[in-house]
C-alpha cells in the first residue's frame, strides 16, 4: 500500500513536473471564506502543482474583480463559500451565468442551507432536496455518522479514472431534471436518501405513505453532477464541500486503503478546467469530387467531398492534437429538415481528418452542411456552413435527347416537305400558268 | 361656296400637307415633352429614388444584369430571397425589362456616357411612355385620321391611368409594356389591313418583347384571337386576316416559349388555348374558303358548315378532356378571381390580401381617366358607324377592357389606352364637325335631301376620306338630335354660323384645359410619391420628409453581418433585399404560399409558438412596420388579418381569424384586444414599449384611434434592435438559444432576479390505480 501511496505521489509530482493546463488559461478564483481556507490546502496544492495561478477571495470581497472591462479576468472560478448567504455583486448567480456566456467554467459547491447557489443549481435543472436535509446513508456499517458516506466510484466513466478508490462524501444530492446538457458524475449509493441528520429514516417512511412523491433517494441521485453549457463552458455542482477538504482526502476508506478524493478532485477539475474531453473543429472543407477549391455553389447532383479536422486538446502537452478516435460523427446536408445524413468516418491514414463523399440532392435551395456532435462528457462540436445548391446552367443540360427523336424527325420532316412543296408548287404553277396562256392564245 | 369663316385659298396642296406633317412632328415631339416632364414630379418633389416594391427588385435585378452580363442575369440563382429556398431568378422573371436598361446602359457607356444605372432604372418609364404616345398615335391613325391621332397621343400622354404606373422612378414591367401592347396592337391592325406577312411578323416580334417583358402578355394573347374569332364569325374571313394571324401567331408564339419563365405555356395551359384553336379554325376556314371556289353547291357548303361545327365542337371537347387529364393547366387562380371577384377572397386570401387586385371603385374611374370616360362610350359607338376590322378591334378591346378593369384595380392600366384611343375618336369627331367651316348651301342642301351631307367638302376633309366619313357620321348625331328637337324644321340639318361652332369648340377646349389641370394634380399629388419615402406637410405649410424605411434598412444594413436573415411580412422583401441587402424569408414575388403562411404563422402566433419557427429558418431580425405613432395606415396591424387569413389556409387547426377578434367581432388592439390578439408576435412587436412614450398618459393608436393598455407587451424570446425616428419601422432581434438549455422565457425571468418554484424529483413510477 505504501508503494501505491507513492506511487501515486510521483504521478502527481511528475504531472506538477510537466505543467498540464487547460485548454482555457490557468488563472483559477477561488471563493472561500478566509477561515476555511486552510481546510483545503491539499486541494489547492495539488491544482497549484497542476499549474494553476490560485486566487483567493472572500465571498464578500469585492477585490479582485471577476470581471474587468468587460473581460473576465479569471478562466475559472471555484466557489466553496457554500454557507454564505450572500454574495459580492459580481458572484451573484445572474452574474455567473453571464460569466459561463463568456467561457468561464465553474465549480460549485451546495450546502444543505438555502443559499443563493441552491436556487442557481434549479437553473442548471438540478432538484435539490429541503434545506437541511443531507443524504445520509446506514451502509455500509462504519463509525462515522451516516451523513459521512463512502461513495464507490463508477466502473466506467469518462471523466474519471479507473480503479478509483470510493470516494468520501458529505453534503446534499440532488436529482437531476430532464437538461440534456447535465452529465452525472458520482451519484448517490443506491441504500443513500436526503433526510433530517437527526430524523433516521422518518422521510422514507413519509414518502411510502405518499406512494414515492418527494423522495430523494437512490442512486438515481447525484452528488456530483457536471453540466457542459451551449456555448462550450463547463460547470461542475458538487453536493459539498467536505470531499475537497484535506480530512476526507486523508481518511482511510477501509484499512490501509487510502481514500479517493483526492484523484477524483484532480479528475473533477481536470474536466471541468477543460483539461480532459476537449475536442475542437480546425477547420471544414468543402469541393467537388476531383477538385480542391471550395466552391459557393454546387449544382443539383454534384459528387461533394467534406471534409473536417478535429482536434483533441492534450493536458500532457498543452497542445491540439489530431484526434481520429471519434466513431459516431455524422453529417447532415440541410435547408429546413435534413436532406442527406450521412456518417462522417475518420479518413485512415491521415490523423483528424474525417471525410465523406456523397452526392448532392436535385433539389436546389441555400443548404448547410451540419456537423452536431454531442456526446456527455466530450465539448460538443457544432459546425455549419451555408452553401447554395443551384440548377444546372442554361448550357449545363445536355443538348440532344435520345429520347426526342420523334420531334426532331417531325421538325425536320415537315422542314423538308415544305422545301419540296414549296419548290414543286413554283416549278408547277408557272407550268399551269403557260398552259392557261396556251389555252387561252 | 358659303363658309363660316374665311378660309385661305391661295394655298397649294403641297404646301398644307407639308405644313400639316411639320405641325404633326412638332405636335408629337411636344406630346412626348410634355409626357416625360409631368412624369417628373416624383424626382422633384422627392429624389431620383426607386419606387414601390417591385420596382426594387426589378432595379436589383437590373444592376446584376448590367454588373455581369446576360449570361449570368440568365442562370442567376439568388439564395438571399425565400431563404431557405432560393430563388432561380433567371427562370421566374420577365427578363424584359432588365433586359431594356441593360441594352441602354450599355449602349450610353459604349458612347462614353458614363450615366448610373438607377438613373436609366428611374428614367425608363416616363421615356417609354413617350413611345406610348407615339404608338396609340399610329394606332389611333388607322382607326381615324392623323389628327385623331395626336389627340389620343396627347390623352395617353398625361392620362392619370397611365401616369399611375409609369412615373419617374416606377421602375415596373408596366412600364414598357404599355408601348409594347400598344405597338404590337398597330402591327396587328396594320396587319390585318394590309394582309401583310411583314407585319403579321412585326407583331409577333413586338409580342416576344411583350412576353419578356410583362405577364399581361395573355391579354395580347387573347385580344387578337378574339379578334380573329369575331371577324370569321361576322363573315368577314379574307386571306388578310390569314396571313396576318398565321405568321403573327405562329413566330409570336415559337418565339414567345424562348422566354425561360414562359416555357411550355403557351401550349399547355388553358389561358393560351384560345390563341392556338384560332388558329386551327382559320385553317379549317380557309381550307373551307378553297373547297368552296373549286366546288360550288349548297348541299356540299351546308356539309361543311356541319363539318366546321363538329371539328369546332371536337377541338373544345378534346380541351376539355385535356384539362381534366391534366396535359393542359387550367386556369390560374388569378383567371379565376377575373370572373368570380369573390373567388379570391375565398380561396386565395395572397391574391385577395393585394391592394391591387381588389374591384375597382367608381371614383377611381373619374380620377384616372376624368373627362375621357363619358367621350370613351361615344367613341366606341362612332366606331359601330363604320365597323371596319379595326374598328371591331377596338370595340373588342373596349368591352373586354372595360370588363377587367372594374374587376380588379391593377387591369385600369389596360383600359386606359383604348379609352384614349376611342375618346380621341370622338372628340376629333366632335373638333371635325365644329371647325368645319363648310356650310351646305341651300339649293344643293335640297338636291342632297336630308342625307345632310355636306355636298361641298373642305379641303381638309378631301385629304383623308376616312376622316369626312368618321366627321359625317357624328354629324348624323348631331342632326339626328337636332330634328328631335326642333322637328319639322325646314332647313337642311347642319350647322350653321359662327357662334354654335364658338360654343362648342370653346366648351371642348375647356374641357380639355380641365383635363390638362386635372392631369397635372393627380399627378403631382396622387401618383408621385415613391412610397419609399413618405412626405407630411408642416404647420407653416413646408414639406416634411418621413424617411423612416430607408432609415431602417440602412441601419440594417450597416449594423448587421451580411449572412442576416430578417423576418418580415411579403410586402418588403423586396425593398429589404434591395436597400438592406439582407437575405429574406419572403418578398414580393409571392411563389410559395406556404413559406408565406410560414411566416404569417409566425407573426400570428404566441411568441413559445413563433420561436421554434424562426429558429429553424435562421431568423436573426424580425421587422414590423407600425404606423400607430404616425397614422400611418398601411403598416402591419392592419394587414395583420391577411396574415392570419393565409397562415389559416394552411394549418387551419392552428390559426383561426375570430380569434383575433373581440367576441363582439371587433377588430380591437386596446385592453379589450382579444388574446389571441394579445399574445400573437405580431401586436407584441408592434406595440412593445409603445406606452412608455406617452410617460404614463393615454397612449393613442393614431390609425385605429384606440387607446392601447398601459402595460404594454413584454418580450422573450426577442429584443428590440431599432426603431425608426417615427417608429414606422421596428427591428427586433431573435435571441439564441439559452446558455442553459432553458425556455427562454424563464432564463428572462432568472435574469430579471425572480425566484424559481421548487420542483420535486420526476417520479419514476406510476401510481397504480
Amino acid at each position: 500500500m505504501l508503494s501505491f501511496y507513492t506511487f501515486a505521489l510521483f504521478f502527481l509530482s511528475l504531472a506538477g513536473l510537466l505543467h498540464a493546463k487547460s485548454s482555457d488559461g490557468d488563472s483559477v478564483l477561488v471563493v472561500v471564506e478566509e477561515a476555511q481556507q486552510k481546510e483545503f490546502t491539499l486541494f489547492f496544492d495539488g491544482l497549484r502543482e497542476q499549474g494553476y495561478e490560485l486566487t483567493f477571495r472572500g465571498p464578500k470581497d469585492e477585490k479582485p474583480a471577476v470581471v474587468e472591462h468587460d473581460v473576465p479576468a479569471f478562466s475559472h472560478i471555484i466557489i466553496l463559500a457554500s454557507e454564505s448567504k450572500n454574495f459580492a455583486k459580481d458572484i451573484t448567480p445572474q452574474a455567473l451565468v453571464a460569466l459561463l456566456s463568456g467561457g468561464s467554467n465553474l465549480l460549485i459547491a451546495l450546502s444543505q442551507k438555502q443559499t443563493p447557489m441552491t436556487s442557481l443549481a434549479a437553473e442548471f435543472s438540478l432538484i435539490l432536496p429541503p434545506p437541511n436535509t443531507p443524504l445520509v446513508s446506514f451502509f455500509p456499517e462504519r463509525k462515522d455518522s451516516p451523513s459521512v458516506i463512502p461513495i464507490a466510484a463508477p466502473a466506467s466513466s469518462l471523466i474519471l479514472s479507473p480503479k478509483m478508490s470510493p470516494i468520501w462524501f458529505s453534503g446534499v444530492a440532488h436529482a437531476l431534471g430532464s437538461n440534456p446538457l447535465l452529465v452525472p458524475i458520482l451519484n448517490a449509493p443506491a441504500e443513500s436518501f436526503a433526510a433530517d441528520s437527526e430524523g433516521g429514516a422518518d422521510a422514507l417512511v413519509d414518502a411510502t405513505e405518499k406512494g414515492g412523491e418527494g423522495l430523494w433517494a437512490g442512486s438515481q441521485l447525484s452528488v456530483v453532477t457536471g453540466f457542459q453549457a451551449v456555448g462550450g463552458a463547463r460547470v461542475a455542482w458538487v453536493g459539498g464541500t467536505d470531499m475537497f477538504s484535506d480530512k476526507f482526502m486523508k481518511k482511510e476508506v477501509s484499512k490501509g486503503v487510502q481514500s479517493g478524493n483526492a484523484k477524483f478532485a484532480r479528475d473533477l477539475t481536470a474536466w471541468t478546467f477543460q483539461e480532459s474531453l476537449v475536442l475542437r473543429i480546425d477547420s471544414t472543407t468543402h469541393h467537388l469530387v476531383n477538385s480542391t477549391t471550395p466552391l459557393e455553389q454546387y449544382t443539383n447532383n454534384d459528387n461533394i467531398v467534406y471534409t473536417a479536422g478535429i482536434s483533441r486538446f492534450n493536458p500532457k502537452t498543452s497542445t491540439w492534437e489530431p484526434y481520429s478516435g471519434i466513431k459516431d460523427m455524422q453529417l447532415e446536408f440541410t435547408m429546413l429538415d435534413p436532406h442527406i445524413r450521412t456518417a462522417l468516418p475518420a479518413v485512415p491514414g491521415s490523423p483528424g481528418k474525417y471525410s465523406v463523399t456523397f452526392r448532392a440532392p436535385d433539389r436546389h435551395g441555400v443548404f448547410k452542411f451540419v456537423i452536431n456532435y454531442k456526446r456527455k462528457g466530450w465539448t460538443h462540436l457544432h459546425s455549419s456552413t451555408t452553401v447554395a445548391v443551384v440548377p444546372p446552367r442554361h448550357d449545363g443540360y445536355p443538348r440532344f435527347l435520345s429520347a426526342a427523336w420523334p420531334y426532331y424527325a417531325g421538325a425536320i420532316s415537315t422542314s423538308v416537305g415544305f422545301f419540296i412543296f414549296s419548290a414543286a408548287w413554283l416549278a408547277g404553277g408557272s407550268r399551269e400558268n403557260k398552259k392557261g396562256k396556251a389555252k387561252a392564245q | 361656296m358659303p363658309t363660316a369663316f374665311p378660309l385661305p385659298s391661295d394655298l397649294s396642296p403641297a404646301t398644307v400637307s407639308n405644313t400639316a406633317s411639320l405641325l404633326r412632328i412638332v405636335a408629337l415631339a411636344l406630346i412626348s415633352g410634355a409626357a416625360i416632364a409631368s412624369r417628373l414630379f416624383a424626382v422633384i418633389n422627392f429624389e431620383s429614388i426607386i419606387h414601390e416594391f417591385d420596382p426594387w427588385f426589378n432595379y436589383r435585378a437590373t444592376r446584376v444584369l448590367a454588373a455581369k452580363g446576360f449570361y449570368e442575369f440568365w442562370n442567376w440563382f439568388d439564395p438571399t430571397a425565400w431563404y431557405p429556398l432560393g430563388r432561380v431568378v433567371g427562370g421566374t422573371v420577365y427578363p424584359g425589362l432588365m433586359a431594356t436598361s441593360g441594352v441602354i446602359y450599355n449602349l450610353l457607356h459604349a458612347l462614353n456616357l458614363p450615366v448610373d444605372i438607377r438613373n436609366i432604372c428611374v428614367m425608363l418609364a416616363p421615356g417609354f411612355s413617350a413611345l406610348t404616345a407615339w404608338a396609340t398615335y399610329m394606332f389611333t391613325k388607322e382607326m381615324k385620321d392623323e389628327s385623331a391621332g395626336l389627340l389620343a397621343a396627347a390623352f395617353i400622354g398625361i392620362v392619370p391611368g397611365y401616369i399611375s404606373r409609369s412615373v419617374a422612378g416606377s421602375y415596373d414591367n408596366e412600364a414598357i409594356a404599355i408601348f409594347l401592347l400598344m405597338f404590337t396592337f398597330y402591327c396587328w391592325i396594320k396587319a390585318l389591313k394590309l394582309g401583310s406577312a411583314l407585319f403579321g411578323t412585326l407583331a409577333a416580334v413586338f409580342y416576344f418583347y411583350m412576353v419578356a417583358a410583362w405577364g399581361g402578355y395573355v391579354f395580347i394573347t387573347n385580344m387578337i384571337p378574339l379578334h380573329g374569332l369575331v371577324l370569321i364569325l361576322m363573315g368577314r374571313f379574307t386571306s388578310r386576316l390569314y396571313v396576318a394571324y398565321s405568321s403573327w401567331y405562329v413566330i409570336g408564339t415559337l418565339s414567345s416559349m424562348q422566354v425561360p419563365f414562359v416555357g411550355f405555356q403557351p401550349v399547355s395551359t388553358s389561358e393560351h388555348m384560345a390563341a392556338l384553336g384560332v388558329f386551327g379554325l382559320l385553317q379549317l376556314v380557309a381550307f373551307t374558303q378553297l373547297v368552296r371556289s373549286h366546288v360550288s353547291s349548297k348541299q356540299f357548303q351546308d356539309l361543311l358548315l356541319i363539318a366546321v361545327v363538329t371539328t369546332g365542337l371536337l377541338g373544345a371537347a378534346a380541351f376539355v378532356g385535356l384539362t381534366y387529364a391534366q396535359k393542359i393547366a387550367p386556369w390560374t387562380g388569378r383567371f379565376y378571381s377575373l370572373w368570380d371577384t369573390g373567388y379570391a377572397k375565398k380561396h386565395i386570401p395572397i391574391i385577395a390580401s393585394v391592394s391591387e387586385h381588389q374591384p375597382t371603385a367608381w371614383p377611381s374611374f373619374f380620377m384616372d381617366l376624368q373627362f375621357l370616360i363619358f367621350l370613351f362610350p361615344a367613341g366606341v359607338v362612332l366606331c359601330f358607324h363604320q365597323l371596319r376590322d379595326e374598328h371591331i378591334f377596338v370595340i373588342i378591346y373596349a368591352v373586354m377592357a372595360s370588363y377587367f378593369a372594374g374587376v380588379m384595380v391593377r387591369l385600369m392600366l389596360t383600359l386606359t389606352p383604348v379609352v384614349c384611343v376611342a375618346s380621341a375618336v370622338a372628340f376629333s369627331s366632335l373638333l371635325d364637325t365644329y371647325l368645319d367651316a363648310a356650310e351646305p348651301e341651300e339649293e344643293v342642301a335640297e338636291a342632297s335631301g336630308t342625307a345632310g351631307t355636306p355636298a361641298v367638302a373642305s379641303k381638309k376633309s378631301k385629304k383623308a376620306a376616312p376622316q369626312a366619313e368618321a366627321g359625317n357620321a357624328f354629324t348624323d348625331i348631331v342632326a339626328a338630335a337636332a330634328s328631335a328637337k326642333k322637328g319639322d324644321s325646314p332647313k337642311v340639318k347642319a350647322i350653321y354660323g359662327l357662334d354654335t361652332r364658338l360654343a362648342i369648340i370653346v366648351n371642348a377646349l375647356g374641357m380639355l384645359a380641365f383635363f390638362v389641370f386635372h392631369c397635372t394634380w393627380a399627378t403631382s399629388n396622387a401618383y408621385s410619391s415613391p412610397s419609399v419615402v413618405l412626405a407630411s406637410t408642416n404647420q407653416d405649410g413646408s414639406q416634411h420628409i418621413i424617411d423612416d424605411f430607408r432609415e431602417a434598412y440602412y441601419w440594417l444594413r450597416q449594423n448587421t453581418p451580411e449572412t442576416a436573415v430578417v423576418m418580415s411580412w411579403w410586402d418588403y422583401g423586396y425593398q429589404i433585399a434591395g436597400m438592406a441587402d439582407r437575405p429574406t424569408l419572403v418578398d414580393n414575388n409571392t411563389w410559395n404560399n406556404t413559406h408565406i403562411a410560414t411566416v404569417g404563422k409566425a407573426m400570428s402566433s404566441s411568441e413559445e409558438v413563433a420561436y421554434p419557427i424562426l429558429r429553424k429558418h435562421d431568423v436573426d431580425y424580425v421587422l414590423v412596420i407600425f404606423g400607430g405613432l404616425l397614422g400611418y395606415s398601411g403598416d402591419d396591424i392592419n394587414k395583420f388579418l391577411w396574415m392570419v387569413r393565409i397562415a389559416q389556409g394552411v394549418w387551419p387547426e392552428e390559426i383561426q381569424e375570430p380569434n383575433y377578434f373581440t367576441p363582439q367581432g371587433e377588430y380591437r388592439v386596446d385592453d379589450k384586444a382579444s388574446r389571441a390578439m394579445r399574445e400573437s408576435l405580431m401586436y407584441k412587436m408592434s406595440y412593445y414599449r409603445f406606452a412608455e412614450l406617452f410617460g404614463g398618459g393615454p397612449a393613442t393608436d393614431r390609425v385605429r384611434n384606440q387607446q392601447v393598455p398601459k402595460v404594454g407587451p413584454t418580450l422573450d424570446y426577442l429584443d428590440e434592435a431599432y426603431t425608426t425616428e417615427n417608429w414606422i419601422v421596428r427591428i427586433y432581434e431573435v435571441r439564441k438559444e439559452d446558455l442553459l438549455g432553458r425556455d427562454l422565457k424563464s432564463a428572462n425571468a432568472f435574469a430579471k432576479g425572480k425566484k424559481r418554484k421548487r420542483s420535486k424529483p420526476l417520479s419514476r413510477r406510476r401510481a397504480l390505480l
